[in-house]
């Protein structure tokens, strides 16, 4: 509190400027180059004079005469000097909080190239002019303390890397040992299986189907989470391949689908080199092509083509799926016909009528 | 793993797990708990556990399963729900409510986790729950210590206790049970990530990763490790390089996977400088310990003081850290509104900080004495700690500010002129203090001019004000009687006291001197005469008597001669 105010004073500038109080002789005049012997002024004594000196300016108003100038001058000599010899203990004064502030008075401390009236003193003047210069000391600048401010450095983030394990943990209920935060730490897997897909896939292969409620989650924002669409996608596809082929129930006996890929007899094999097989550009229709077709293939074709086709097809893609047959037609570079795949897997269990 | 929670778990929304998950178990027989168990896939496991019970398949203790799973899962809530269930079975077995006191532990329900453990039979998990309740909240030191001699020499109750070092700060202590423990059993890999936290905590980043290193080579996915291996690059490197260490954890890790991503949101803050500081860490306050100081940190750097001493005041500070974030908040509290106490207070907060053994050779342990000492005004002591860590710092205006403070009051006007104008940011160098500064050190380089001119860009106004006052003052004493004189006589237009007079009727005088030394050019006088004319003063007359004898002696035209 005393500290603000204090410098509140300050700041108006209203404190004593000059330390010519003391009463010096006239003789003293010619001290104003010579000013070492004043030295051993005491500090504080002239701390308490600047205190009394805060109306001192009216004196110069009124002697303004060249006398008392000189005079002044040389006082102002001599505190200039006395500042220097105590530039050391400025700091010091500095540092005292409650006292730091008084010191205005004097200069805190005299500056490499402070002016210094003693160079000027060869200059040719008259004495006249000598005289006028007088008023350049009679002034003292005052010493303005500035104000500090601490910018505190204000630290970096810190982040968080949690605590160590304090083995409060629960134990296996079998009595096993775990080993977690010995061997592992203690902490998930950072895969951990989707409660959702695991269920569906569960019940697949556990041939349950009693999945009451089942979970599905919600993405959010979905557009700005690419992957977790991608990963359900993925993971469901890998699910339902993952399911075994469909089952059809014929109603008419239908040969092993094993047993069509049987290889042809080898002077059909011999013929097929020689020609092609009839395409759909043939001159019949559709009913009759799929006959000759089936026929060609050994699949019996009873009243409705349908289930058939369908042996035609599971046949078809059976090769298609087949690694052995893909690397032969891959070593044959044959041509593939374009798949439209109808995968058996959209549907779980097709009974055809 | 959180064990300094504050603030209750229970209450909020519990983890809700996305679903995208791929299993590439192509088998078709059915995975057995075990095999989940041993790829702490628990999710997995309560899946399947869930998916039994539904299907009549009773597992032997399916619900402790579930308890435990959701525990390690770091579901506290979900496992305290399912072991406060089995409680209330008639054969519970007595051992649950430790378990129960265990999950309450990791929710902060610290009494509650109390009441439960004493129901459960004297054990060592009880004893060393009950050890870390008495640390946590109860802060009863002589509890502490019966608890503490209760432990036994077995691996788990001298790891519980290496943990409790690790909490109160003694990561020395803690790092010498964990070599202890790793000498007798090489294999405790984790142990290894113990000591990487504690040489974390030690400022030892490299030594962190060497031993961190051991741990990930073994399991490279491990949450964990991985996390602190992005806070080690953050020390040692920069954000970027820590951000793309989390980055590489959360692109592994499954959308359904919750554990620690409250960990991982405080810390892509933190990689990030701070953005999304105000949507992420409040509701993780007093969750994790750091998020309350990055706050803070956040409100400081945009120069919200109140707000970062709102979050701030009630903290009591253990670590460092906290100490540091109280001192400086402090100090720029106390500065902005003139309280001696709150500098009081910040000056014995960076005392303490830079003075304790484990942070005088820190460098926010330099820092702080040497805020310590500014707020003190020694500044000789503030430049022999600024000095000493200065090559970190170069281009820091906050720093540079400081610096050139103090070398400016110790009377190194040179090298401080140069550093003032280093400093970019724009409120330091509208800051009257800069200013005033700045002013000081140009007229101390005899740069009087500069100053000047600083102050006509300045608006009239009290700093303004006081500006004229030191530069007439300051240029006097260094005898540039120009700008003195220009500055005096300003001053005595806006304020006719016999003070300005006398400074500009010396300043003026100095000039003429000047002149006569041939310092200054003769044309100079041509300025002099009006201003000393504005002044209605009976010397006036005489003084320019004299100037004109001497310019009629020696040929100098002043241009109102014939007035």
């Amino acid at each position: 509190m005393e500290k603000t105010e204090r410098s509140k004073t300050k700041l108006i500038n209203n404190q004593p400027y000059d330390e010519s109080l003391d009463v010096n002789d006239s003789e003293e005049i010619a001290s104003i180059y010579t000013p070492t012997p004043r030295q051993t002024v005491s500090r504080s004594a002239t701390r308490i004079q600047n205190n009394m000196a805060t109306n001192s300016s009216d004196e110069f108003e009124e002697d303004g005469k060249q006398k008392k100038k000189g005079v002044e001058g040389g006082q102002h000599g001599l505190s200039e000097n006395e500042e220097e010899e105590e530039d050391d203990d400025d700091e010091d004064d500095d540092s005292d909080e409650t006292e730091s502030d008084d010191e205005e008075g004097e200069q805190g401390s005299a500056p490499e190239g402070a002016y210094d009236p003693s160079d000027f003193d060869h200059l040719p003047v008259t004495a006249e002019i000598k005289e006028l210069f007088q008023y350049i000391t009679r002034y003292t600048p005052q010493t303005v303390e500035l104000d500090h401010k601490l910018k505190p450095f204000i630290p970096d983030f810190i982040p968080a890397v949690g605590d160590i394990d304090a083995f409060l943990k629960v134990p296996r209920p079998d009595g096993k040992p775990d080993n977690l935060g010995l061997l592992v730490l203690d902490e998930p897997c950072t895969k951990q299986s989707d409660p959702t897909v695991l269920s569906l896939w569960l019940s697949e292969n556990s041939k349950q189907h009693n999945i009451t409620e089942l979970k599905v989650k919600s993405i959010e924002n979905p557009e700005k989470n690419p992957k977790a669409v991608e990963n359900w996608i993925e993971s469901i596809s890998e699910l339902h391949r993952s399911k075994p082929p469909a089952t059809v129930h014929y109603i008419r006996p239908m040969p092993d689908i094993d047993i069509l890929m049987q290889e042809w007899p080898p002077e059909f094999e011999e013929l097929l080199g020689k020609l092609s097989l009839p395409t759909a550009d043939m001159n019949c229709d559709l009913a009759e092509y799929i006959d000759i077709i089936c026929g060609i293939l050994d699949i019996p074709v009873y009243k409705s083509r349908i289930q058939s086709l369908h042996v035609l097809f599971t046949l078809y893609s059976e090769f298609k799926n087949s690694q052995h047959f893909k690397a032969l037609a891959e070593g044959q570079k044959t041509e593939t016909p374009p798949s439209t795949h109808t995968g058996p897997a959209e549907a779980d269990t097709l009974t055809l009528e | 793993m959180i064990l300094s929670r504050v603030k209750p778990a229970v209450g909020g929304d519990g983890p809700t797990s996305v679903s995208e998950k791929k299993r590439k178990n192509k088998a078709k027989k059915i995975p057995r708990l075990e095999d989940y168990m041993n790829q702490r896939d628990y999710m997995g496991a309560m899946t399947l556990l869930e998916f039994q019970d539904s299907g009549g398949i009773v597992e032997e203790h399916a619900g402790l399963w579930i308890g435990y799973c959701s525990f390690h899962l770091g579901d506290h809530k979900r496992s305290m729900e399912e072991y406060k269930a089995l409680t209330l079975k008639e054969d519970c077995p007595e051992e649950v409510w430790v378990h129960l006191g265990c999950s309450l532990f990791f929710l902060g329900l610290y009494k509650e986790a109390e009441e439960a453990a004493l129901k459960g039979p004297k054990c060592q998990m009880q004893n060393r729950l009950l050890f870390h309740l008495a640390h946590k909240v109860f802060s009863d030191e002589k509890k502490l210590m019966g608890f503490h001699q209760n432990l036994e020499d077995v691996t788990e109750d001298q790891l519980s206790l290496a943990s409790i070092h690790y909490m109160r700060s003694h990561y020395q202590e803690a790092i010498d049970i964990y070599k202890r423990i790793l000498l007798q059993n090489r294999d405790f890999l984790a142990l290894n990530v113990y000591v990487a936290l504690c040489y974390y905590k030690l400022d030892y980043y490299d030594v962190s990763q060497e031993v961190l290193a051991v741990y990930l080579q073994s399991i490279p996915d491990s949450t964990i490790a991985l996390n602190l291996k992005a806070c080690n690059h953050f020390r040692l490197y920069n954000g970027k390089a820590a951000e793309a260490e989390l980055k590489n954890l959360i692109d592994i890790s499954s959308s359904s996977f919750e554990f620690a991503k409250e960990l991982i949101r405080h810390n892509l803050v933190v990689f990030r400088g701070g953005e999304g500081a105000l949507q992420v860490l409040p509701p993780l306050i007093d969750v994790i310990p750091e998020a309350r100081l990055n706050l803070v940190i956040y409100y400081l750097r945009q120069d919200d003081v109140q707000e970062a001493y709102n979050l701030i005041k009630d903290l009591e500070p253990t670590t460092p850290q906290e100490y540091i974030l109280k001192g400086v908040v402090n100090a720029a509290l106390g500065q902005e509104i003139g309280s001696r106490e709150h500098l009081k207070i910040a000056q014995q907060f960076f005392q303490l900080v830079g003075g304790s053994a484990s942070e005088c050779d820190t460098i926010p342990g330099r820092q702080c004495m040497a805020a310590c000492f500014f707020l003190l005004k020694q500044f000789e002591d503030v430049l022999i700690y600024l000095n000493s860590v200065k090559s970190y710092f170069y281009n820091d205006d906050t720093f540079n500010f400081d610096y050139a403070q103090a070398k400016a009051s110790l009377g190194n006007y040179k090298e401080a002129e140069e550093v003032l104008l280093m400093i970019q940011n724009e409120k330091i160098r509208n800051d009257y203090v800069y200013k005033s500064w700045l002013t000081r050190c140009y007229i101390m380089n005899k740069k009087a001019r500069l100053a000047w001119e600083l102050y006509l860009k300045m608006e009239t106004s009290s700093e303004s004000f006081s500006l004229l006052q030191l530069i007439a003052n300051d240029c006097y004493k260094m005898g540039q009687f120009y700008f003195a004189a220009k500055a005096f006589d300003a001053l005595e237009r806006l304020d006719p006291c016999p003070e300005y007079w006398e400074g500009k009727r010396g300043a003026c005088v100095g000039i003429f001197q000047l002149i006569l030394a041939g310092r200054e050019p003769r044309e100079t006088l041509k300025e002099v005469l009006p201003m000393l004319r504005s002044t209605g003063n009976p010397q006036v007359e005489y003084i320019i008597r004299i100037l004109k004898k001497w310019a009629k002696d020696n040929r100098v035209a002043i241009s109102f001669q014939g007035s």
